[in-house]
């Protein structure tokens, strides 16, 4: 590093942030020499998130306590913007495998996408920008690239909503425009605040500890705070912010509904996290709200969930109730807590992108002759088990996973991982709400689960699709054996957070 | 070998679920048998060996694979792998309807396979996680495979099974973390020798007490039983026997491992509650049992008062009523399974199970089911010479001593009303013997047992009067594991 230098920039360290960005850049540059090449593009964006994927790998082979940085100010004090440890880069892995499920299941072979405007050029483009907004939120340690990205992940999905084109898709384009727009208002307002108390733009304990000690600016970090994490729950969609996952859920595609519950979801817990994290150290009472959010989002997701007959609708209510479970550690002031939520955000995304997969699969393949004609019902699941053993055998075992059940240890294991910063600091209560939504959670997804092993009315069930499209394949193939190995060898996912 | 015990079920039934989905009957049933056959062969060179097992899994949460073998579980280990083999057998000449037989085996063995885990399981979150195993195999099994002319009830049935069991399951996970939390180890050998020292005394109650209720879903206890009926009455015969005689074996096993052993001061708090309710339960499934109308109903809840029996026991808090309670705990298991191969059979033959229904006398037309339910109606009464009569009777005479911490006024109260409950026992298991074997009717006809259904019947015939005629073997069994448990109290 040249003295004149201002900022020191490791590009292999922000690699799973640059290869998605620089992926998006060439997909539209593809996009104006050969407009017709729709495939290219797809690959190019799986290509680019492969390669996000391996970069973000030594990230988790680091200690907690020693993160690989970049982009350090050569300041006398010498702050990092960018600090990825284990927590950081497996969140980074989680979003980037999300998005390249959705990348799989946006294939242009499929019908889906024919409504879809825009062509896979703008498609494509979206999701990795927003994947790489991802990416760096999770890693940012300043207030400003921390904004910057939390935006960059956000504004693309509500484009992605959009560009379906029908009514229903404009509606929840709406509702998560608006939401949007509040939750960034919230957040940057809170960004203010938290720089007028701590005097600095980074994410660090010791001026944060200072700040409360301190009787004037105590207040004001703590409103700046309380107003980021609920800008951030809008994103997570924490009761009482939840109200348009429904919404754009439905309205969107299967895989946009995807990307949403899976990166996007991502990208707010990984945000939410970088700002927790200083305060629990400094122990500040905030975290109280945290509890209360989490334990009425899985109240009254779950309450809801029970009653959805739409799958879409049914997984956008199931969000809202794993969106508690995934705060629910955060309550907690302990150093497990944020390694907790981390754990039980990438289960269940891999759970609820299996469950994507299979819905999208169900609903926009070719249908079989004699199969029900509205496929966006429970009905249509009747007897998939025995019909088409690959995709009931990997929703099955999803759902089981999301509920918490063995054989998909992992979803129990993740609860246990959930429960356990709540039950040492003894908070009984958040406890016991914990354990009533568990069992309503089993509920909601063994209702779903019972359809599968059903067999019809008219004797055994007949195929649903006539032929599953082989980039969904390849997706359903990918989450399933995750699911497997993760359910086998708990520590392959837990070991990544520590 | 405790993991061949393990490995061969579960891959079995992995197997059979993905490749062999396509068997017919008879080559499912033969594979089943050969593997329930391994893992009893497995099973038994574990008990007499002592084995351990204890290899790292999880080490982000300290999880361990940990599997040991003492006198606590060696019994109900022996009795899971035998019921095991017993249920596969039994399905043989009975094509499962409602779905393939390759899935109903699968459940079968998986469900084997979850019970062995959680009787092996040294570490206290492994147990939980091995208890959680049997949830959907079983679920599967009655709503899937149970009485094929009420769809509904079967949904309701199987619901309310996996909701209540999971409702208790998770809240024993909670009590579980804060102990683990508290004690700094998930090693359950090294949690007893702790005895919960080093605990204040108000978080071992607040522990102990989330232990007994998660636990008291499974066993069940009064007033938490209400799963039991519906699930017992629904399931195929292999799945009630499976549910009676091991799955409500893990509820008090759980019990013995975990509070009492892990939290001594605090489950004293905790005690006379449960002996209580023991009580109530008691009472409560011999009046239900007096006027309940279905056969099959009836003998779930007497398992309700006869697990009422086994809570007595474990809550004197001494040598003899844990000992009790261990042995009536084994013996539950034979007897009901005994009576529910009888019943269950009986039902598949009537087509209901209504006991309002005038019906051939088995004496007349059927000796072998008849003797076979006698004998189980019998033990069942507690009647001396039979498995039933040790357990009841040492646990009321535990009951009237009980340990020096407990309050001797309820316990000896609780005996009481036990004793009352015994003699409900008697008038009910009469009620049952007059209209259903004694009579001259003879029709309508159905056939006597035979083939695989009968030798299961026999064998289990044969261990009830063993247990009864010479329980010492199965008393010593147990005798030095609870020794270290209880300490050197009477």
């Amino acid at each position: 590093m040249t003295a004149e230098t201002l900022v020191s920039i490791n590009w292999l360290v922000l690699g799973p942030v640059v290869a998605p960005a620089a992926g998006a850049v060439l997909v539209l540059l593809v996009d104006a020499v050969a407009p017709r090449a729709g495939r290219v593009h797809c690959l190019t964006g799986v290509l680019a998130l492969v390669a996000g994927l391996l970069l973000a790998v030594p990230g988790t082979l680091q200690a907690a306590t020693r993160p690989l940085r970049t982009l350090c100010l050569a300041a006398p004090d010498g702050a990092c913007l960018y600090e990825a440890g284990p927590l950081a880069s497996a969140l980074q892995l989680g979003a980037l495998a999300a998005a390249l499920v959705v990348l799989l299941l946006m294939w242009p072979t499929t019908a889906a996408d024919a409504g879809l405007r825009g062509g896979p050029a703008v498609l494509v483009c979206l999701v990795l920008s927003a994947t790489a907004g991802a990416a760096g939120v999770a890693a940012a340690h300043d207030l400003g690239s921390w904004l910057v990205c939390l935006e960059l992940a956000t504004l693309p999905a509500i484009a992605l909503v959009a560009l379906r084109g029908t009514p229903a898709a404009g509606r929840g384009a709406l509702a998560l425009l608006t939401t949007s727009l509040v939750s960034f208002a919230m957040v940057a307002l809170g960004a203010a605040l938290w720089l007028t108390a701590t005097g600095e733009a980074v994410f660090a304990s010791g001026s944060v500890g200072s700040a409360l000690a301190e009787p004037d600016h105590r207040p004001v970090l703590l409103l700046g705070v309380l107003l980021m994490v609920a800008g951030l729950g809008f994103k997570l969609s924490l009761v009482p912010f939840h109200a348009w996952t429904p919404q754009a859920y439905a309205g969107g595609s299967e895989p946009v509904a995807a990307f949403l519950a899976g990166t996007s979801k991502v990208a707010a817990l990984a945000a939410l996290v970088v700002v927790v994290g200083p305060l629990a150290d400094a122990g500040a009472p905030v975290l109280a709200a945290i509890g209360v959010a989490a334990a009425v989002s899985m109240t009254l997701g779950n309450v809801l969930a029970l009653v959805q007959d739409d799958p879409v609708r049914l997984l956008a209510w199931s969000t809202v109730a794993q969106a508690g479970w995934v705060v629910l550690p955060l309550s907690a002031q302990e150093h497990r807590s944020a390694p907790a939520a981390g754990g039980y955000l990438l289960a269940y995304v891999i759970a609820t992108m299996v469950a994507f997969t299979v819905v999208h699969a169900i609903s926009s393949a070719t249908p079989a002759r004699g199969a029900v004609a509205n496929r966006r019902t429970l009905t249509a699941y009747t007897g998939l088990l025995r019909a088409h053993p690959l995709l009931g055998g990997a929703l099955g075992l999803a759902l089981l996973s999301l509920a918490g059940l063995p054989p998909a240890v992992v979803g129990l294991v993740a609860k246990v991982v959930a429960l356990r910063p709540v039950v040492a600091e003894e908070q009984w209560a958040l406890a016991l709400v914990a354990v009533a939504n568990a069992v309503v959670g089993i509920a909601v997804y063994l209702r779903w689960f019972a359809v599968l092993l059903r067999d019809p009315e008219d004797g055994p069930a007949g195929p649903v699709v006539r032929r599953v499209p082989r980039p969904t394949l390849v997706a359903l193939v990918l989450g399933g054996g995750a699911l497997v190995v993760t359910s086998v060898m708990p520590q392959l996912l837990l070991g990544l957070l520590d | 070998m405790i993991l061949a015990s393990l490995v061969v079920p579960a891959a079995v039934a992995a197997w059979l679920l993905t490749a062999g989905r396509a068997l017919t009957h008879r080559a499912a049933n033969l594979l089943a048998t050969v593997a329930s056959v391994v893992t009893l062969a497995a099973v038994l060179t574990a008990v007499v060996a002592r084995p351990t097992v204890d290899r790292a899994w999880v080490p982000s949460l300290g999880l361990r694979w940990q599997f040991a073998v003492d006198g606590v579980s060696a019994p109900l280990l022996l009795l899971t792998a035998a019921l095991g083999v017993g249920v596969v057998l039994h399905t043989l000449d009975r094509p499962a309807a409602g779905g393939t037989p390759a899935a109903f085996h699968a459940c079968l063995l998986l469900v084997e396979f979850g019970a062995l885990a959680t009787f092996f399981a040294r570490d206290a979150v492994l147990f939980f996680v091995a208890f959680e195993l049997v949830l959907v195999p079983m679920w599967v099994l009655i709503s899937r495979f149970g009485d094929p002319h009420r769809p509904k009830a079967r949904t309701d049935a199987a619901g309310r099974f996996v909701l209540y069991t999971a409702f208790g399951s998770t809240l024993m996970l909670v009590g579980i973390l804060a102990l683990v939390a508290r004690a700094g180890t998930a090693d359950l050998d090294v949690l007893a020798q702790g005895g919960g020292r080093g605990i204040p005394v108000h978080t071992q109650v607040v522990i102990a007490a989330l232990l007994v209720a998660g636990l008291a879903v499974k066993v069940p206890i009064f007033p938490v039983h209400t799963w039991l009926p519906p699930a017992h009455t629904i399931a195929p015969t292999a799945g009630s026997v499976l549910l009676a005689a091991v799955l409500l074996k893990m509820g008090t096993y759980g019990l013995v491992r975990l509070p009492i052993a892990t939290l001594p001061e605090g489950f004293a708090r905790v005690a006379p509650v449960l002996a209580v309710l023991g009580a109530v339960g008691i009472i409560w499934g011999g009046l239900a049992c007096l006027v309940e109308r279905d056969l099959k109903r009836l003998v779930a809840y007497s398992s309700v008062a006869h697990m009422g029996f086994v809570a007595v026991g474990l809550a004197s808090g001494t040598r003899t009523g844990l000992q009790a309670a261990l042995f009536a705990n084994i013996a539950h298991g034979v007897i009901s399974a005994l009576l529910f191969v009888v019943v269950g059979g009986l039902k598949e033959r009537w087509g209901s199970a209504d006991l309002a229904t005038a019906r051939a006398a088995l004496r007349e037309i059927t000796p072998r089911l008849g003797f076979a339910l006698i004998v189980g109606l019998a033990a069942s009464l507690g009647l001396p010479g039979l498995a039933g009569f040790w357990g009841e009777f040492l646990g009321v005479y535990a009951a009237w001593s009980p340990g020096a911490d407990r309050p001797a006024v309820v316990f000896r109260t609780v005996a009481v009303v036990a004793v009352l409950g015994a003699v409900l026992a008697a008038a009910y298991s009469l009620r049952v013997a007059r209209t259903v074997w004694a009579g001259e009717r003879t029709e309508p006809f159905i056939a006597d047992s035979h083939d695989g259904e009968w030798d299961v019947a026999f064998v289990l015939v044969l261990v009830t009067v063993a247990l009864g005629v010479a329980p010492g073997p199965l008393l010593a069994m147990t005798s030095g594991a609870v020794a270290t448990i209880v300490g050197a109290g009477p």
